[in-house]
């Protein structure tokens, strides 16, 4: 017998866009049933790669075989045909429709010309059982969480019997535990025969799944190599072009000054006793669970769902901000974990969205380019903290991530709050962006600014904070000093409400 | 992977809307209460009540039709002026003579028809908001229709007349096609491939393309259906009115009160989620409003001031709980 | 990130300046250019302004307009609203000259609250502003009826017809200059400072950019909108007084006039639902509809066909800005 052909294989891909050179003769091939791992910063090339594998894009140049056979998508649904599914890092599920019509989208079984609905029910649990999970078909999937959503995601693909599925930072926002399981899965699905096409930045997951891995950068295929060939450190390097040796800025040796924030027996909707304090010049990580109140934390010191039992002080005066103008009178300031939704006017310029808190409370009919909202002054800011941009004329949309994180800094930046909370800091930023964050939060903490790091991102947690809170179920449940272990995070984050076989994921 | 416990499906009260029972109640309370109040009790007799479903005939088929372009995310704001369009065109082609109706009924339907194409490709091909495309389009009907007709225009035959004049026993043949049309429309939206991807679309455009669904085709398709129902609604009118002239769909302001009526029967105005009992729902409320008014004996002017301030109190109650921004 | 092209970059750089110059002008001054063939005497100072004065109420409409779009809603109740302060006008003066100047505040007193209560079903009720603006276009437009009685008659006072019809002569190299092109320039003026000259000004960008970014910045995003809101009505009423001097009393001064403006912006590149725009853009667009409306006048269409001409001209600027945003992107 000859030798079976690739399952899919990407040769020479060659994409441009006006102006820039997208993938430039990208190849990369993966055999039936296995889990391939495609990793580079931002900007490498690996979405548009994908959307040319979906159907898109078209390529300019460059062939796509599966199982030895040449083919050309030109709508998504080709693709979808030829048995390629792209599970998106933003999902794409109808949260107003229940959980078998997603499943089932586009494809949906029909009895003489009529939905057939309880084949579609039948069919969606099966698929649903056969990934172990027991959501009920009929439930609303805007009302299950991210990590079911994800399960729902892996269902549609095997709806329509998959040989390739694509999955694009599955676990972006899945805490460590539902990432976890979300990881056997991945495994359980490929075992079946599936061809997996796993992107993400975290090394972790990629070392404890993928079999092989594809480097990209600019545009170009560094190497694929098995995972057994490439230790961390060296795809780090491919990826970046350099060492990352102190990834993690040294902590501070001087003792941290007095509670900037003080937070006792706080209560709302979601939490419950929250009592904690953060001291000047000092980092504190807050982890914890999807649905553990570390999100609802954030939401409610920033007055978005203000607490309603209030014990708040900031630099010892009571504060109790009901709406986010005045918890950024209070002293507030506070980046968002989605900048996308919640920071970036993505049509304005740089200038613009670096000078937006400041332009909030100035008196409304001031020159826009008074002091301190000037170019110059600005201009000082975004070149302090290294923002890379054409111009700073440029609109924010077409800044890369980490770029769009520092401008929305610089906006805060300009108000310099006493207490700063960073939700997902380098939540979609790649390596190098990352660090020059974290950088700029110790320096933040240096200059003797409180700064809060809300994050799911556990090394981060570890590597960055001075002191670590844990929440579970809406309150905290323990604190632990930095650079912990993350079995003693996790011990804390899911003790009691789960099993603990989950722990060890 | 295994989950701890069952995700049990949504309650019955998340799935459907409580929006068609309350309306429906509500209704029946307004009239009924005002009908005792100013002693008109004979309203309260088959004939005031055929008379007050009659009333919803014009503005609830083209309310189906508008539902259809809302839950595929589209809005549909040039009914108005097809309306007027279907019902001078359809007693022109008549002139009075029997033989040439069914001439003109499909002439009408196939303009109607064309126009949805128009309006959908519109918005799916040349990505022109559903509310400039529509807005235009109705612009560019009415300006035509206006230059080739400036008063009533032909008329319609006895035997057209009994579209809206004659009766199944006490029921008339109107309210009667309009709760039959809304049971098909009800059929399509929830047991065709069509209506679920109608949903879809409305939802999350993006995302039911890239699930493989010819999202173009299912806006042009709700737009198609959109329009059919006005020029319904337009060779209702000549029939009701023996004639068609250039400003019937204007003012009965149509556009805008078949969009109220949607959304008061709690399809969500960004798409993806309604029904059209709701819609029927909604329609009977404006109907019964209308009655009351009458009952009460406002007079035209005064009417018009509380048919505005009605609308927007009505869309409100739905929208004020609404927690993100809206524009 | 990506690898850029090298090369070409004077041409972006002309690009760049051709881009800077608002397609609107561009095609406005050729409409001109080919109604002035027709008829000569517009390429002549006196015609010019004339054709200034009769575009100036859409140009103030539409920078009026401009101010709730770039915030992300539309104000459809300016047209109504116009009809308004006309009919208002001539019963609250009822022919006496000296009740011109109380009645203008009154009519501007009208405008400020029925921009309040737009801004405030918008802002609090959380009601689409189409939705919204399109029921005070009802009730505005009842309200006027009511007034009125629905027959309106009459011309109101010579001095309040001032601002429509008053030419000062004799003007060095312009010959004459209405006083209504002179409100023009000063509302257009005040428009250039209150969008491009405040702080106010971007934070009507922000909140039509993205409203949810702008209140976590501390934006009032409510104060925003009842502001837009206000200044549309007021632009409203300012354009009304002026039509006044225009021509008769009548119910339907207004009519379509709130799409005309909101076609005048889309024409001069003012994105719809917001984030995108400038006054000299929306000021442009209305020159261009009312040079297109002059030509089409001149070739002897059928006034009627002005609706399906903008019709076309609506749908067209808008896909051509689709187009446009498609191939940057």
């Amino acid at each position: 017998m000859e030798q079976a052909a690739l399952a899919l294989e990407m040769l020479d891909i060659t994409k441009t866009f006006p102006g820039v050179q997208a993938l430039d003769a990208v190849s990369f091939g993966c055999a039936r049933g296995e889990v391939h791992a495609l990793c580079g910063e931002n900007g490498a090339g690996k979405s548009t790669l994908i959307k040319v594998l979906g159907g898109v894009y078209r390529p300019d140049g460059g062939t796509i075989r599966l199982d030895g056979r040449e083919v050309a998508f030109s709508h998504p649904i080709v693709a979808r045909r030829a048995g390629i599914s792209i599970i998106h890092q933003e999902l794409s599920l109808l949260p107003q429709r229940s959980v078998a019509e997603n499943i089932f989208l586009g494809v949906e079984p029909t009895r003489f010309g009529i939905l057939d609905r309880r084949t579609m029910r039948d069919e969606a649990g099966r698929l649903l059982r056969r990934l172990g999970s027991s959501i009920a078909p009929a439930s609303l999937a805007g009302d299950l969480s991210i990590a079911h959503q994800q399960i729902v995601e892996i269902a549609k693909a095997l709806a329509i019997d998959a040989r390739i599925l694509v999955m694009d930072e599955p676990t972006a926002a899945l805490d460590r535990v539902d990432a976890g399981r979300l990881l056997d899965l991945v495994r359980k699905v490929s075992a079946e025969g599936v061809t997996i096409v796993y992107i993400s930045h975290r090394m972790v997951e990629i070392q404890a799944v993928a079999d092989r891995v594809t480097v990209l950068k600019d545009g170009r295929t560094v190497m694929t190599t098995t995972l057994a060939e490439a230790p961390t450190g060296r795809l780090v390097r491919a990826m970046v072009g350099r060492d990352l040796a102190d990834f993690y800025p040294p902590r501070s040796s001087l003792p941290p000054g007095p509670p900037t924030l003080n937070v006792r027996g706080a209560a709302n909707g979601q939490l419950h006793d929250v009592s904690f304090e953060v001291r000047a010049g000092e980092i504190v990580g807050v982890a914890g669970l999807e649905g553990s109140g570390k999100d609802a934390l954030a939401r409610a010191l920033i007055g978005d769902e203000p607490f309603e039992v209030e014990a708040m002080e900031i630099c010892g005066r009571a504060a109790k901000p009901g709406h986010p103008r005045a918890a950024i009178q209070a002293g507030i300031g506070r980046l968002s974990d989605d900048r996308k939704r919640e920071g970036l006017l993505m049509q304005q310029s740089v200038r613009d969205n670096a000078t937006l808190i400041e332009r909030a409370f100035a008196p409304a009919l001031r020159s826009p380019t008074a002091e301190p909202m000037s170019p110059q002054s600005t201009d000082k800011r975004l070149i302090q903290l290294d923002v890379r941009a054409a111009s700073f004329e440029q609109e924010a949309q077409f800044l890369s991530g980490g770029n769009q994180q520092k401008v929305i800094i610089a906006r805060w930046l300009a108000r310099d709050p006493e207490i700063f909370i960073f939700c997902e800091p380098t939540r979609g930023v790649d390596v190098a962006a990352k660090a020059a964050i974290y950088q700029i939060m110790r320096d933040l903490a240096r200059r003797g600014r409180a700064i809060l790091m809300i994050s799911s991102d556990l090394p981060e947690i570890i590597g960055v904070s001075d002191r670590i809170l844990i929440m579970r179920e809406g309150t905290l449940a323990g604190e632990l000093p930095g650079g912990a272990t993350e079995e003693e995070v996790m011990a804390i984050a899911v003790a009691h409400d789960r099993e603990p076989h989950a722990m060890a994921s | 992977m295994s989950d701890q416990q069952a995700i049990a499906p949504a309650p019955a009260w998340r799935r459907y809307s409580a929006a068609p029972p309350l309306l429906l109640v509500g209704s029946i309370l307004l009239y009924v209460g005002v009908a005792l109040w100013t002693g008109q009790t004979r309203m309260l007799e088959t004939d005031g009540v055929i008379g007050l479903l009659q009333r919803m005939v014009g503005l609830g088929i083209v309310a189906l039709g508008q539902t259809f372009a809302i839950i595929a995310g589209s809005i549909d704001l040039s009914v108005a002026n097809l309306i007027s369009v279907a019902a001078v065109l359809a007693s022109f082609i008549m002139q009075g003579r029997a033989d040439m109706m069914l001439a003109a009924v499909l002439i009408v339907l196939a303009v109607s028809a064309l126009v949805g194409v128009v309006n959908g490709a519109i918005i799916s091909r040349l990505q022109v908001s559903p509310f400039i495309a529509t807005l235009g389009v109705g612009l560019i009907l009415q300006g035509l229709l206006s230059a080739s007709f400036t008063d009533f225009a032909g008329s319609v035959p006895k035997e057209f007349q009994l579209v809206a004049y004659s009766t199944f026993g006490v029921v008339p043949y109107s309210v009667a096609a309009l709760f039959a049309l809304a049971a098909l429309a009800s059929f399509v939206l929830w047991a065709t491939r069509f209506g679920a991807h109608l949903y879809a679309v409305g939802g999350n455009a993006e995302g039911a393309r890239l699930a493989g669904i010819r999202t173009d085709l299912v806006t042009i398709g709700a737009h198609v259906v959109c329009s059919l129902s006005a020029g319904l609604t337009g060779l209702y009118l000549a029939s009701r009115l023996r004639s068609g002239a250039p400003w019937v769909g204007r003012d009965g302001v149509y556009d805008l009160e078949s969009i109220a009526v949607v959304v008061i029967g709690g399809t969500l105005l960004a798409g993806g989620r309604g029904g059209v009992w709701g819609t029927l729902a909604g329609v009977l409320l404006f109907a019964t409003l209308d009655a009351a008014f009458n009952m009460l004996g406002v007079s035209a002017y005064p009417k018009l001031v509380l048919r505005g301030a009605i609308v927007i109190l009505a869309v409100a109650v739905y929208t004020f709980r609404t927690r993100g921004h809206v524009a | 990130m990506t690898v850029a092209i090298q090369g070409g970059r004077e041409r972006a750089r002309a690009v760049a300046l051709v881009r800077r110059v608002n397609f609107a002008v561009v095609v406005f001054l050729a409409l001109y250019v080919a109604v002035g063939l027709l008829q000569p005497n517009y390429l002549e100072p006196a015609g010019a302004m004339n054709f200034l004065r009769r575009a100036a109420p859409l140009a103030i409409l539409a920078s009026g307009q401009l101010f709730v779009l770039i915030s992300g809603g539309f104000d459809l109740s300016v047209g109504s609203l116009v009809t308004l302060t006309v009919i208002g006008g001539s019963m609250l003066t009822a022919n006496d000259p000296s009740k011109t100047w109380s009645t203008i505040a009154a009519l501007y007193a009208i405008g400020l609250f029925v921009g309040l209560i737009n801004g405030a079903v918008v802002a609090y009720l959380k009601t689409p502003s189409i939705i919204a603006t399109l029921g005070t276009l009802l009730s505005v437009n009842g309200a006027a009826m009511m007034w009125s009685g629905g027959s309106p008659r009459g011309y109101l006072p010579d001095n309040f017809r001032m601002f429509g019809r008053f030419v000062f002569h004799d003007v060095p190299v312009i010959g004459i200059f209405p006083l209504a092109v002179a409100v023009l320039v000063a509302v257009c003026a005040l428009a250039q400072w209150g969008l491009h000259g405040t702080v106010f000004g971007r934070r009507v960008l922000a909140v039509g950019d993205n409203p949810r970014a702008a209140e976590l910045a501390g934006v009032r995003v409510e104060f925003v909108r009842l502001g837009v809101f206000v200044i549309s009505a007021l632009s409203a009423v300012t354009a009304g007084v002026m039509l006044g001097g225009f021509g008769g009393v009548s119910v339907d001064v207004g009519r379509g006039l709130e799409l005309q403006a909101i076609a005048a912006c889309v024409v001069g590149g003012v994105q719809l639902l917001g984030g995108r725009g400038t006054v000299v853009g929306a000021v442009a667009g209305a020159l261009t509809l009312t040079a297109l409306f002059a030509l089409l006048t001149l070739l002897g269409l059928p006034q009627p066909l002005k609706d399906t001409a903008q019709g076309f001209i609506l749908i067209a600027a808008v896909a051509i800005g689709a187009w446009r945003r498609r191939r940057a992107v």
